[in-house]
């Protein structure tokens, strides 16, 4: 495993390209869930700061950081103020694994009298091609509900520990219908690695010798199944509406988070928006093909990956607003159907579609 | 390369904690994390092993440990829950009732 | 590789911090989220040894499901505000010093005389080997941890179950008082 300084660089400018979108998903989203919500509401929405309002999320963050940091008097100080990072942390580390584009050879090339890129590099458009892969990702978010419960308790509210723990009881069941649900498609792929999964989508499907579908998971009949349950699933693992019983403002007063203030509130809220963008990249990478152009063979330069890459966004945007569209225009369940369909109808449905896939793959259809 | 010996050093001071939580406490969920972090010590000697004598015998224990460890907790929170609806404590000194 | 040992002692030093805090904290919960910790720096032990595979598991299997449990029970509870035990001396001591001597022995006998042999193959544990592994060989086990995993989640319904209360959990009341 011999790596140089270049690979070291290449892996910060790779971090520095995610983090900056990632730390910027908030305040877009932010803006996009109130401008949308207004949208399907029939009203105006933020329109005041900045050109369509845009400006308006910056003013909020700037609100929260002026905000004074209230501390109650019975909470457990310590895990008080650690709750919002543990919150915080796998929302920000799941990223690592996924893939957002082609990879390129980086030619050679001379600046200043120097040599940079000896003989060619070869450019992965992915911080870290490790091969537990999305294993990786199912271990870190696993350690999300930790933020929640944690903040819940320490709170020494009765409405914080209702909202962890539903949260908690939440994230544990729809993890498990999630996990199955992605097992189908490593089946198909034959790989853990994300690198691989997107690679085994990149073919085609000939439909009758006429018609030419991209071999994109959601176009195989086998994945049907298994994609409505991750996806659905998805909306609960991230505590999205029609899911959202962590907070449930009509019950919980704002669920875990209700003594929440200033920064370390502003830092739950980002930690459920890149929860949703890293739910929207998996479900991009597992079913929508990734960063695959369909029609398309992409070229291994840097024109190549910068096209895949845009195809990447244009996808994952799309899922993003797809979770705010669900958000305003589907009511929320009642807490025991929620539970009901999460083990006796969505588990089930999981095992039944990699029992599908296991027959496809026996015939030798995929 | 790092010495395997130094992996089981690392796991017999874990493995002796865990005695020392087991011997020492009396609350009874603290004593059953002691028992989870010996369970991971043995696990952490099984795959140092796997990985110097080069077998994947050792990975397929991990792998046992881990799902017998996770049907223990069940059972085990369980047993706990019922002795605290009993007796008001999950204090394994007032677990008696079969103490003659 | 001087980075390896780095990320070696630096683990090792968080998993054994973090073990001693869920020993000796008062606070369960704080124990609870300690031996979170020091799980994650065993996953990080186990990337070292080539296991990345293992290592996502041990993270999924107890910092994801198996502690949460812990967490949970220990909340649902309410065990914090329990009073603390009266504690014991000559138990203490007795708890404290054999486990010196035991760990003390432990890590001597591995030092003089933990079996060094020579690899009898390439070590790979990646998911597919594991899995060719324990279909072909371990298939019969595997069997016996499903029906052990199905018979525990029956026995922890039947223990935990209020359905009974009326009848089932007034047995031991009615012994005890």
């Amino acid at each position: 495993m011999a790596f140089d300084l270049t690979d070291i660089l290449l892996s910060v400018l790779k971090i520095a390209i995610i983090l900056g979108i990632w730390l910027n998903i908030t305040p877009i989203m932010v803006w996009v869930e109130r401008r949308g919500s207004a949208l399907i509401q029939d009203r105006p929405g933020p329109n005041r700061v900045g050109p369509f309002g845009l400006l308006q999320s910056f003013a909020d963050a700037l609100k929260f950081i002026m905000k004074e940091d209230i501390v109650p008097a019975q909470a457990h100080r310590w895990l008080y103020t650690l709750a919002p990072t543990f919150g915080l942390f796998p929302a920000l580390t799941t990223i690592a694994v996924v893939p957002w584009g082609r990879g390129f050879l980086i030619p050679e090339m001379t600046v200043f009298g120097r040599r940079l890129f000896e003989g060619g590099r070869w450019f992965e458009p992915v911080i870290a091609d490790v091969s537990a892969g999305i294993l990786v990702v199912f271990a870190l978010a696993s350690l999300s509900v930790y933020g929640i419960t944690i903040a819940g308790w320490a709170s020494s509210n009765k409405y914080s520990m209702f909202g962890a723990i539903r949260a908690s009881a939440q994230m544990i069941s729809y993890e498990l219908a999630l996990t199955l649900a992605a097992v189908s498609v490593l089946l198909a792929a034959g790989s853990l690695k994300l690198t691989d999964v997107v690679a085994y989508q990149t073919g085609y499907f000939v439909l009758f010798d006429a018609v030419k579908l991209p071999a994109w998971n959601i176009f195989s009949p086998a994945m049907w199944l298994s994609f409505l349950v991750f996806s659905i699933s998805g909306f609960a693992e991230t505590n999205r509406l029609p899911f959202d019983f962590a907070e449930a403002e009509a019950e919980l007063v704002a669920g875990y988070h209700t003594e929440y203030s200033s920064m370390k509130f502003a830092l739950f809220f980002m930690a459920e928006y890149m929860a949703m963008g890293t739910m929207a990249a998996l479900v991009t990478t597992l079913y929508l093909g990734g960063w695959d152009i369909p029609w398309y063979n992409e070229p291994a330069t840097f024109l190549g990956f910068l096209l895949s890459f845009l195809a990447f966004l244009a996808k994952w945007s799309f899922l993003m607003f797809v979770f705010v569209w669900v958000r305003w225009t589907i009511p929320r369940l009642k807490y025991d159907i929620l539970m009901r369909i999460g083990w006796k109808f969505f588990l089930p449905l999981a095992i039944v579609n990699i029992v599908i896939v296991a027959a496809f793959i026996a015939a030798r259809w995929i | 390369m790092i010495p395997t010996q130094w992996f089981l050093i690392l796991s017999a001071i874990l493995f002796t904690i865990g005695v020392l939580g087991v011997l020492t406490r009396r609350n009874g969920i603290t004593i059953f994390m002691s028992i989870e972090l010996m369970v991971n010590a043995v696990n952490l000697t099984f795959l140092a092993y796997a990985k110097q004598l080069g077998q994947t015998h050792g990975l397929i224990f991990v792998f046992f440990i881990m799902a017998i460890a996770a049907a223990e907790a069940a059972v085990g929170l369980a047993i706990f829950i019922s002795l605290f609806h009993h007796r008001d404590t999950i204090d394994v000194d007032e677990a008696n009732l079969m103490h003659w | 590789m001087a980075a390896e040992f780095a990320i070696f002692f630096l683990f090792a030093a968080i998993a054994v911090i973090f073990a001693l805090v869920v020993v000796l904290h008062r606070n369960p919960v704080v124990g609870a989220l300690s031996l979170v910790a020091s799980f994650f720096a065993l996953a990080v032990m186990y990337v070292l040894l080539d296991a990345p595979f293992l290592a996502a598991l041990q993270v999924i299997v107890y910092a994801g499901a198996i502690m949460v449990l812990f967490l949970f029970v220990i909340m649902l509870l309410n065990l914090q505000r329990a009073p603390e035990p009266p504690t014991r001396p000559i138990q203490q001591f007795l708890g404290y010093t054999s486990s010196a001597f035991f760990g003390i022995g432990l890590v001597y006998f591995i030092v003089k005389y933990a079996v060094t042999g020579a690899p009898t193959g390439q070590f790979r544990a990646t998911a597919y080997d594991i899995g060719v592994r324990m279909f072909e060989a371990y298939i019969f086990p595997f069997e016996m941890v499903s029906i052990l995993l199905l018979a525990s989640i029956v026995g922890a319904l039947l223990l935990s179950g209020r359905s009974g209360a009326g009848s089932r959990a007034r047995i031991g009341d009615e012994v005890t008082k």
